[in-house]
Order: structure tokens, then sequence, then C-alpha cells
């Protein structure tokens, strides 16, 4: 996750407290109203937003947690820049500005591209890496559970499944099913996966 | 699609698994860089299957599976311990604290077997009917991975199994194998 705390050469001038309500464009247009101030309350929010889905969106496209994670700092980078210096002139577009980013920054990873150093050499930037917030642990005793009480055909379609991310046509051609078939019994197993989790007594 | 129509789990998940077609994957990618609350279930879906897998790599339970599988356990360094029986067969087995997991391969006739149970007697834990288990008719028998922490906790041990056809409300045993467990 990135953090909005600022270096001290770039200590903020103008910081103002982030409402809970304030949706992505907002924060955009607090931004771009700020410049070339810095509005830090509102880029710190506008980080903490987006940082889990673009983070997310690299884990699906790269399938690397180090890659998405980078793929995230760099989406910012360019999202804060841009904003700051007035690129993006209608706030409502941000989320697209960052799909797009992130969609060519994932085709140019792909290809190999070491452009990383360069974009931030080119954007000193002032953010430090820092913690993510950590959704809350799964409880693994009663996965643990849940898992062994599962029927076995369910949980060998999740086994199979999530081992290495499968999809269902990958699975069914290993089980001899059909993917249509391997669909319903991952969805059942999950849903009672989920029951068991949230029962008392991990009931299935 | 619209910040209140989040797609269902199921349709996340096909996203996360590249089942989608193009078209729709963009679409969904996009909603998703859009919508938090989408974003956070998708993660809940993600996060409960990198658990899932998590768990199954510690062998603290049992499951059948594919021969692909197995292969793909192994490419990754996964440390296997094999074991291979004809119909009737009996093997000498054990885990070492170097496995990671024990396999049995179940060779047997299964092609017109519709469904399938295993019936697993053990000296140990007694006897366990598993209905109706997951199995590829057109292969030749049927992978077991037994649970590796319950494997470590046995002494010596003798587990009877047998692959029983169900069809309609008669069953035929097709095979049984005798494992006698010692402990490394």
């Amino acid at each position: 996750m990135i953090s909005l705390e600022a270096a001290k050469p770039y200590a903020p001038r103008m910081s103002l407290p982030v409402s809970d309500v304030d949706d992505d464009a907002a924060l955009a247009r607090r931004i771009i109203d700020c410049a070339p101030e810095r509005d830090a309350a509102a880029e710190a929010a506008i980080c903490r937003r987006l940082g889990p889905r673009i983070r997310l969106y690299g884990r699906k496209h790269l399938r690397d947690e180090a890659a998405a994670g980078d793929l995230m700092q760099d989406v910012l980078v360019m999202l804060l820049q841009k904003l700051r210096q007035g690129g993006i002139r209608d706030p409502e577009q941000v989320v697209s500005f960052v799909f797009g980013t992130a969609r060519r920054m994932v085709v140019d990873r792909r290809r190999g591209d070491r452009r990383r150093g360069r974009i931030l050499e080119a954007f000193p930037v002032d953010l430090m890496p820092a913690e993510e917030e950590a959704p809350e642990p799964l409880d693994t005793e009663r996965l643990k559970h849940c898992l062994a009480v599962l029927p076995d055909r369910e949980r060998a379609v999740l086994v199979m499944t999530f081992y290495d991310d499968r999809p269902a046509d990958a699975v069914a051609v290993e089980l001899g099913l059909s993917a249509g078939n391997v669909r319903v019994i991952r969805h059942r197993g999950l849903e009672r996966l989920r029951g068991c989790m949230t029962a008392p007594g991990g009931a299935i | 699609m619209t910040r209140t129509s989040c797609p269902p789990a199921q349709d996340l998940l096909a996203y996360w698994l590249g089942e989608l077609d193009a078209a729709a994957e963009l679409r969904l990618d996009e909603h998703l860089l859009a919508c938090a609350a989408c974003s956070e279930r998708l993660r809940a879906v993600v996060d409960l299957g990198a658990a899932i897998r998590r768990e199954t790599l510690r062998g603290d339970f049992s499951f059948v599976t594919s021969a692909a599988l197995i292969r793909r356990m192994k490419e990754t360094g996964v440390r296997v311990r094999e074991y291979s029986l004809e119909p009737g067969g009996s093997v000498s087995c054990t885990v070492t604290p170097d496995d990671d997991f024990v396999v049995a391969y179940l060779r047997a006739p299964l092609r017109d077997v519709r469904r399938l149970d295993l019936v697993i007697d053990d000296a140990t834990a007694g006897t366990l009917h598993v209905s109706d288990v997951a199995f590829d008719p057109a292969a030749d028998g049927l992978i077991m991975v037994p649970s590796t922490s319950y494997l470590r906790t046995l002494g010596h041990n003798q587990q009877r199994v047998k692959l029983v056809a169900v069809e309609g409300g008669d069953e035929r045993v097709i095979a049984d194998y005798t494992f006698n467990h010692y402990p490394s």
C-alpha cells in the first residue's frame, strides 16, 4: 500500500480532512482544484481507495504479488502526477484514467518493458511503501475442518481449482466431467464452505 | 454495470479464473476498478481460494485428485511419495519428514462406472464410507491423497481400501487394496 505520508522536503502546504463519503471523483476534484498546491489528505485518501483495486487488477493480470504491488505504486504515481499537473480535467474520468494506465502498464510488463525506473526518476515521489490494510484473517482451523467435511466431489474440485487457479474447462478435462458440471460443483462447494465457516460449530 | 449491481460471486470467480470472453473480462476489469464493493467481494473470493491452496499444501485433509495435478505439484517442488497398486494389491508404505504428500494410485477399470464410493477400513481410525468420489472414467484408476498430518501420527497400521461401484441401489466392489503403514 502506498502511504502518502510526505517526506520532509515535500511537506504539503494544505491538508483537509477527508470524509468517508468522498468518492474517487470528489477526491480527484480536490487535488485538481488545489494545484499547484497539494491536498495531501485527498491524495492519501484517493490512494487508499484506489490502491487495493489496482493491486487486485495486477494480481489478476500479472499473477504475481510483487508485480501487482509495483503496478499499484506506478499507477498511483502517474495518477497523482496527472492530477497535480492538470492532465485530467474531468474528475469523473479518474477511474478511466486509472484503468487505461493500468492496462497499458500490464501490457508493457508482459512485453518485458523496464520503464518503471524511468517513471520513478522522472517523477520523484515522496510516497513511501507502507502496510496495506490487511483483510480480516480467515480462521484456518475452521477452514481445515470445513474442507475435511465437504462432500468429496466438491473438495476435489475446489482443490483442483485453487491449487493453481485452474478454470472449469481444465478441471473438467482432468476429471472427465463437463465444464458446466465443474462450475456447478465448484459453486456448491464454495457456498457450503462459506456456510460452514460461519455456522456455529462449523456444520455443513 | 452500476455500483449497485455487483456480479454474483460465481461470476467474479469465473472472471478471476479467466473463464470470461475478452469483452466481458474487459467490462468487469473496468467495473472492478470503479467499484470498491465489488473489488472487495472479489478479493474475498480470491483470498478464500488462496487459503484453500495453503490448507491443501499443509496436508491436513484427504482428497482424491487427478494425475495432472500431482504432476503440477511435483513441477513446483512439492515432494510426493507415490505408491501404485493393482487390484488386490498390498504395499508397505510410510511417510518421511521429507515428504509433503503421499499419493496412492489405485489401479482399476472404471470405464463403465457411474458413481464410485470409497470404503476405507483403517485399523486406527475405523471405517469411513466416502460417497460419490470424483474420478475420470477414462483414467485407469483413482488417485487418493491421504492426510499427511494423519499419516505422521501413525505407528504400524493397516488400512484396507475398497472401490465400490454404485448403480441404482446395487453396490459392487471393483477392487480392494491394502496399505501396511510403518513409521519412518
